[in-house]
């Protein structure tokens, strides 16, 4: 299923090392102070489920929209290459997991794993809700 | 489900100290500083969520003057919590046991199997009973 992010200001843009050279308006808060950074040292364990999107943005020099998981958020991103070999990031957060209960994390789980079932293939989520069902039971 | 009958004392030394209204009236010096700003108020003040899921292990222990333990998930965290009852006050000891790592759908498969495997150890640790595990909210 295709993904679509509105086209709003870029959330960040990236150069070809993955340091954040600019901010969009909708990320100020969380990404103006980390201007300079190399984004996969601001946040740990990112890299193996981003980097490959990105780096195929820049190889194709075409758009790569993708929906992934990461810290507990369900968000669709869209990786555009400018002409001067920086990366343009779009990001829209879809879904939030609740992990403050059993009950509001199975929920919110569940319909996570919906979107990911919506919009890519994976095997690991039948594991992830097989999981969930055994805690579940167990309480 | 219920709480159990604790087999044992706890041997933590992180733990609070309720009153009959469950208002905080004293913090283990380990916890102090986090928790010691608490000192005076009701817990569920703090984390009204917990009210519905810990109040009846609370309630059990006072009623049958025994110590009773359950564990819970609270706030991403499953913790065996012990509460015992005492003639000053209801004494809550805490243990962590596991905690969900929503970093990626890998590392959370893993922390859920991580919870999977705290179940089953308390399943097979008390077979007279199969219900004596419960995962439910703790401050």
């Amino acid at each position: 299923m295709a993904v679509t992010v509105e086209p709003h200001a870029p959330f960040v843009v990236l150069d070809t090392g993955d340091t954040i050279v600019e901010v969009g308006p909708g990320a100020e808060s969380q990404f103006r102070p980390l201007l300079g950074s190399v984004l996969w040292d601001c946040f740990p364990g990112s890299r193996p489920v981003f980097k490959p999107y990105y780096d195929e943005a820049r190889r194709t020099r075409k758009p790569v929209e993708f929906v992934q998981f990461h810290n507990g958020n369900v968000a669709r991103v869209r990786a555009n290459p400018r002409a001067d070999d920086r990366l343009e990031l779009y990001w829209e957060v879809v879904s939030r997991l609740d992990t403050l209960t059993l009950d509001g994390l199975a929920q919110t789980l569940d319909e996570a794993l919906e979107l990911l079932d919506r919009w890519t293939e994976s095997g690991d989520r039948d594991e992830l809700r097989k999981s969930l069902r055994v805690i579940e039971g167990g309480a | 489900m219920t709480a159990v009958a604790a087999p044992r004392a706890p041997t933590t030394d992180l733990y609070v100290v309720l009153d009959d209204h469950d208002r905080i009236v004293s913090v283990s010096p380990r916890l102090r500083d986090d928790l010691g700003h608490w000192l005076g108020h009701v817990l569920w003040d703090h984390v009204p969520a917990a009210k519905e899921i810990c109040g009846p292990c609370f309630d059990e222990a006072r009623a049958s003057g025994q110590p009773v333990e359950t564990v819970v998930l609270y706030s991403g965290r499953v913790r065996r919590l012990t509460a015992i009852p005492a003639a000053d006050g209801l004494a809550v000891h805490g243990e962590r046991l596991a905690e969900l790592d929503v970093t990626s759908l890998g590392t959370l498969m893993q922390s859920l199997a991580r919870i999977e495997a705290v179940l089953a150890d308390r399943a097979s640790a008390q077979p007279d009973s199969p219900a004596r595990a419960s995962l439910r909210a703790l401050p």
